[in-house]
């Protein structure tokens, strides 16, 4: 990404201050504070016109006086309705050109079987012009798809988003910052506005010179392109009623992002600025509504070495992770953004390809150690790189920094997020490789599981890192505090998202039976649950939270939930599936394990054992069961296993249960038309289990995900089951009641090194907090729990 | 001497026969109301709580699920 702050380099002790000051622009990003947001973001639909609107009983709103439908709506797939939500036919027959309209547009919002909903949003359409989208086509495009005519107001919606979006590039280009237009009119204004004025190079104000445009030679990704292209058209003759005029538009929003023919007539009109005023300039133009899109032209950048490693020949990239890439290099260029896979779709593959084609230097920042090793794993497997060519910085593998002679050559970084942000004394080992990775002038940032890193934690590392575009890759897009969309501004737009069913239904992920399976209360468990308090007040002190902590453990330690967890295991290792429990409390987790004689992990397991067990688990025919905490939640890759249950969870995060699943998607070996893989969350009835349960279930449901609930097992009166007399179900509640309290105790001191919800029993929090709705905090506490930091807590404060 | 009352039989399953139980025990209904515990699924209770108890269960289950009222 072009935008580097040179005089704030190495300043990383003001940092504080800067922090406190939230508009200071302490990044290295234009987009990069609240400040930086351009107005029109605020803007949304809603507050315009649902005034006048019916709504009937279950919040549906009518529409159909608003919205006359065309003549020959049965063609077309869309209803846009007025507050700019979009519902598209999945069996239409123009289904495939729209979607990848809409998604290009739109957030989708709910993707079941046959109807989609998407949602026009100022950020979404921030993405659509910077993937090189225009005004008019938008519109007009949706307009054809529509069943009838576009609501006015959805008009002006998208005409004040995009207008001034993604006018004005800031283009690096042969380590000289250009800024460049293809419309005059605002590249005048830009001209005039004394602030830009100052800080364009030879102070002489130049006209705006013309630069001949260099021949775009477009990107091809290894394989595939040609063949995928003509699949497409083969599609399109088959279906014959597809109306003209939308087909014929097809072919050109799907000529990827070429600027339109007409505009490409146009005069590109470039000035060159000073190089220590960029962020002035970016700052400016944020002011002026013309928020500057960084580019990085990463082919005529010659100050940079090439890394010179390029994808095996057997490398083979599926067509979806192919057309997320070419999303990113559109114009042969590389633009900052996030691309949404589900996991075990591959994302790791699109990253490794991304960084041979810019194939410069490039910094990898994962969540955990473990998913270094995977990373450094994927990138000998996918591509040419050799071992000096990589580097790990992480607290438990530090390869040396390169030094001398090899100081200058490229290579590819990997590290954690952690590691990078975190701000106290180092080892001389650690200090020597901060100060490479600050001295770099990476071409490429690529940042794993982005949703996890909180913002303040990520404007820390733009701070540190200076890179010339950043690519994030993550599953989910949600956090329950909405923070979400503040990876717009912090990265770029979202520039691929993947739409799960169908790779599903492509075989490129698993097919997932999802299952919620009830587990009734024995009586003892119940009365003792009842005895705690019965309602939740609304400010938690910590009398009430370590209540309610009790509350769920008992509800997870439940001797049915037990018995059912045991029963299927039992099933599932008769057909020999691979299967992992979850539990986020360390308590249960322990007691199920021992119990069961299964291995389990979680935080305070050592790196040797949690790797001896991971291995045992993925080779040892033995091994088939093993229990893991949250520590697992992301970023393990288990391809074997297919059987996920989870028994305990934090609250209400669809973010977790969106990414448990995602550790079993990975696409099986003997796929058929039947599921796969299954994934069973066990909830105990009658508890406040349920309510969580639904809300968790949220996220999936919209990826278009079906939860089977199921009562009763058939076959578990004949299975021989641990716990099945009333004294062993009492002996373990008298146990449950007697631990917990030393158990909450222990897990309170060892705070940032250990795992453990019941924890959050001691932990200032809200009740948002305890239902997931606090993701920033959420996710600091996961670093916490893997990087173990002690100065990451000072960090956090 | 005989004692007559009118009583309802209340048939549930166990965690909620334990629920009344335990507001019974609490007496937050003002009282107590359970006659006799029959069995594991069985309760016979006065006939006179029955409307104050059915709502008091109906706040309860809603409290239960704190976020599926939020939402609403």
């Amino acid at each position: 990404m072009a935008t580097k702050d040179r005089k704030r380099r190495g300043k990383w002790d003001t940092f504080k201050s800067d922090e406190a000051q939230s508009s200071s622009g302490a990044g290295g990003s234009d987009k990069d504070t609240a400040a930086a947001v351009p107005k029109a973001a605020s803007h949304n639909l809603n507050a315009d016109n649902t005034s006048s609107v019916m709504v009937d009983e279950f919040g549906a709103k009518d529409y159909r006086k608003d919205m006359p439908l065309k003549g020959d709506f049965t063609a077309r797939p869309l209803w846009v309705a007025p507050d700019g939500h979009i519902f598209l036919e999945s069996f239409s027959p123009v289904y495939k050109h729209a979607r990848d309209f809409l998604i290009a547009i739109s957030e989708p919002v709910c993707r079941p079987q046959h109807i989609h909903e998407y949602q026009l949003t100022a950020y979404s359409l921030y993405a659509a012009v910077s993937v090189g989208l225009q005004t008019k086509d938008i519109i007009e495009y949706l307009e054809r798809l529509s069943k009838s005519q576009l609501p006015k107001g959805v008009i002006t919606f998208i005409q004040m988003c995009t207008v001034s979006y993604g006018k004005v590039k800031l283009v690096l280009k042969h380590n000289r910052y250009f800024v460049e237009s293809r419309h005059s009119d605002v590249m005048q204004k830009l001209l005039k506005d004394t602030v830009i004025q100052s800080c364009i190079l030879d102070d002489r104000v130049q006209p705006a010179q013309q630069t001949n445009e260099p021949a775009q030679e477009k990107i091809k990704f290894s394989h595939g392109n040609e063949k995928d292209i003509s699949e497409k058209d083969g599609g399109d003759a088959a279906d014959g009623n597809v109306p003209a005029d939308i087909d014929e538009f097809y072919g050109k929003i799907d000529g990827d992002d070429e600027e339109d023919a007409e505009i490409r007539n146009l005069q590109l009109l470039t000035f060159e600025i000073k190089q220590e005023t960029i962020e002035t300039v970016q700052r400016r133009c944020i002011e002026l509504e013309y928020p500057l899109l960084a580019e990085y032209d990463f082919r005529n950048d010659t100050m940079n070495p090439n890394l010179g490693i390029d994808l095996k020949p057997s490398t083979t990239l599926r067509p979806y992770q192919e057309k997320s890439l070419r999303k990113m290099f559109g114009n042969s260029r590389a633009r900052s953004g996030v691309i949404v896979l589900p996991c075990g779709a591959g994302k790791t593959l699109v990253g490794v390809t991304a960084v041979t084609t810019v194939n410069k230097r490039c910094l990898v920042l994962a969540n955990s150690n473990v998913s270094v090793e995977q990373w450094r794993a994927q990138f000998k497997l996918w591509s040419t790189i050799q071992d000096k060519q990589l580097v790990r910085f992480t607290r438990e593998a530090k390869d040396p920094a390169p030094s001398g002679a090899d100081a200058t050559k490229p290579v590819v970084c990997i590290s954690t997020y952690s590691m990078v942000a975190y701000s106290g004394r180092r080892t001389l080992q650690a200090e020597e490789a901060m100060k490479f990775i600050e001295k770099q002038e990476w071409g490429l940032l690529l940042l794993d599981e982005v949703h996890t890193i909180p913002a303040k934690m990520f404007r820390r590392v733009l701070t540190i890192v200076q890179a010339h575009c950043k690519l994030g890759l993550t599953a989910t897009l949600v956090r329950e505090d909405d923070k979400i969309t503040d990876l717009n501004f912090l990265i770029g737009p979202k520039i691929y998202e993947a739409n799960w069913m169908e790779l599903q239904k492509a075989g490129h992920i698993a097919k997932v039976q999802c299952a919620e399976v009830w587990c009734p209360m024995t009586s003892a468990f119940y009365s003792y649950y009842l005895r705690f308090f019965i309602r939740y007040p609304l400010n938690l002190n910590i009398f009430f939270r370590s209540q309610i902590a009790r509350k769920l453990l008992l509800a997870v330690m439940n001797p049915n939930k037990f018995r059912i967890c045991q029963f299927l295991i039992k099933f599932h290792e008769r057909r020999n599936d691979k299967i992992i429990v979850f539990s986020d409390n360390v308590f249960a987790l322990k007691r199920y394990a021992i119990e069961m004689q299964k291995p389990f992990l979680y935080g305070e397991t050592s790196q040797n054992e949690r790797m001896k067990i991971l291995q045992n688990f993925q080779y040892n025919p033995r091994v088939n069961t093993i229990f893991v905490s949250k520590v697992a939640d992301t970023s393990f890759d288990l391809p074997e296993a297919n059987v996920l249950i989870q028994i305990s969870a934090h609250g209400g995060s669809r973010r977790q249960e969106a990414q448990r699943l995602g550790r079993i998607l990975r696409a099986k070996k003997h796929s058929t038309d039947q599921f796969n893989a299954f994934f069973y969350s066990l909830v105990s009835q009658d508890t406040v289990e349920m309510g969580y349960s639904r809300k968790r279930q949220r996220f999936l449901v919209n990826q278009g995900y079906a939860y089977k609930v199921v009562n009763k097992l058939p076959g578990m009166e004949s299975e021989d089951l641990k716990l099945a007399t009333k004294e062993s179900q009492l002996q373990l509640l008298s146990q449950v009641l007697a631990t917990s309290d030393a158990d909450a105790e222990e897990e309170d001191i060892k705070e940032e090194l250990a795992d453990g919800t019941i924890r959050i029993a001691r932990r200032e929090a809200t009740m948002a907090s305890m239902s997931g709705g606090q993701g920033a905090q959420y996710h600091a506490k996961a670093k916490a729990i893997t990087e173990r930091h002690p100065l990451f807590k000072r960090f956090r404060q | 001497m005989v004692n007559v009352k009118k009583g309802v039989l209340v048939t549930s399953d166990p965690a909620f026969r334990q629920l009344l139980i335990h507001l019974d025990d609490s007496r937050q209904l003002g009282s107590k109301f359970i006659v006799r515990e029959l069995d594991d699924t069985h309760l016979f209770i006065e006939k006179e709580i029955v409307p104050s108890l059915e709502s008091k269960v109906e706040q309860i289950m809603e409290n239960m699920n704190p976020e599926t009222n939020d939402n609403k």
